[in-house]
């Protein structure tokens, strides 16, 4: 085993290859490191904060008993962040099951009039650093339904192609295509709101 | 292709996802239709602000508090695990295997020593003999021929089923 000290001051592959073999003190080096960024990105998805530890927590679990598939085609946090959102995607599933989806069903489909989407012009934002414009994508990104605000997460932030997304989400390309498409324009539009409310822009 | 089509398309040649022909067709159709133009700059505004966008947090307890329920969790699967994968213990297997060999030892023993005791009860058999058993409902008759070490078990049992059925039914 490796001393305490060499745990902090270790490489990431090294502290994977000594958790492979039963090490959980290496284990926990990597929980340390990555457990902001996992919290994250199950928060950015679920937008519940006791939900998104407790997917946390379960997707490090994950990540322990399936340490033997990870064989580093992707780095160790992408891999982790694959799997919080599968879990974050099954619990929506979960959700969805329990309660009737139907408002966002009828956003979707309400025919041709609606189709014809108009993305609101943004102009870029002076006088506002990037943490700024950041808190209020985020607040932007709250108001989004479950549906579109995941794959706009799994797009922007997860950095999946729309066939990976279509896979997870169970659902087609053009599904896809077309909630990511509504997810922008919504997104557009509550960010003027939010930036013209400020005075930021006229 | 109707206007929904082709906006999603641009999205798609914005995004990187339209390539080959197709994008070329799409950023051709582009230099003409100014409609589509705006859009294409404006999805590609909105992307660029959605780059890096996700906002840093803190996981909202303590990273020992964290790591403690992880610890705990990790343990609790390997014990179930490990009870779902345990072979049978000392007890089970005793229960299992040992006690019903045990039972079947004794109904043999007790079946052979019948067999040896039989001439205690004074039934001496000769080398061809018949045994008959009647009782209500039950005939058995054996029949041993020393010569042949043969010996034959005739079973007679007779119910009367269509008067058990109305017994039943008339209940």
């Amino acid at each position: 085993m490796p001393e305490e000290l060499a745990y902090s001051s270790a490489e990431e592959p090294q502290l994977v290859q000594w958790a492979k073999v039963g090490d959980m003190q290496a284990f926990e080096e990597l929980v340390a490191r990555y457990r902001d960024r996992i919290y994250v990105r199950a928060y950015s998805i679920m937008r519940n904060e006791t939900l998104a530890v407790d997917l946390s927590q379960n997707a490090w679990v994950k990540a322990w008993q399936r340490l033997e598939q990870f064989h580093g085609e992707a780095s160790f946090p992408t891999w982790l962040s694959r799997i919080v959102t599968n879990l974050c995607l099954d619990e929506l599933r979960r959700q969805k099951r329990a309660r009737m989806d139907s408002i966002e069903a009828m956003e979707e489909t309400t025919g041709p009039v609606e189709n014809r989407m108009e993305v609101e012009a943004i102009d870029p934002v002076e006088g506002l650093s990037r943490g700024e414009l950041r808190e209020r994508i985020d607040a932007a990104l709250a108001k989004l339904s479950d549906k579109h605000r995941t794959v706009i997460v799994l797009y922007e932030f997860e950095e999946l192609e729309y066939r990976e997304i279509a896979e997870k989400m169970g659902t087609s390309i053009g599904t896809v295509m077309s909630r990511l498409f509504y997810a922008r324009k919504r997104l557009a539009s509550l960010l003027k709101e939010t930036l013209k409310r400020d005075g930021l822009i006229e | 292709m109707n206007e929904n089509e082709i906006q999603l398309k641009v999205q798609a040649l914005v995004d990187g996802e339209l390539t080959g022909r197709e994008a070329e067709e799409l950023l051709s159709r582009l230099e003409s239709d100014a409609g589509l133009k705006a859009l294409h700059t404006r999805l590609t505004v909105v992307r660029g602000l959605m780059a890096d966008a996700e906002l840093p947090r803190t996981l909202p307890e303590s990273g020992d508090f964290h790591w403690s329920q992880i610890s705990k969790a990790i343990e609790r699967e390997e014990r179930q695990a490990k009870h779902m994968a345990r072979p049978a213990s000392g007890a089970n297997w005793l229960r299992r295997w040992v006690l019903p060999l045990a039972g079947i030892a004794c109904l043999v023993l007790v079946l052979s020593l019948q067999q040896t005791t039989m001439p205690d009860l004074e039934i001496l058999l000769g080398s061809d003999h018949e045994l008959e058993l009647s009782i209500e409902d039950l005939d058995v008759m054996t029949f041993n021929t020393g010569d042949d070490n043969m010996s034959v078990v005739w079973l007679d049992y007779s119910i009367d089923l269509q008067q058990d059925g109305i017994d039943l039914w008339l209940d």
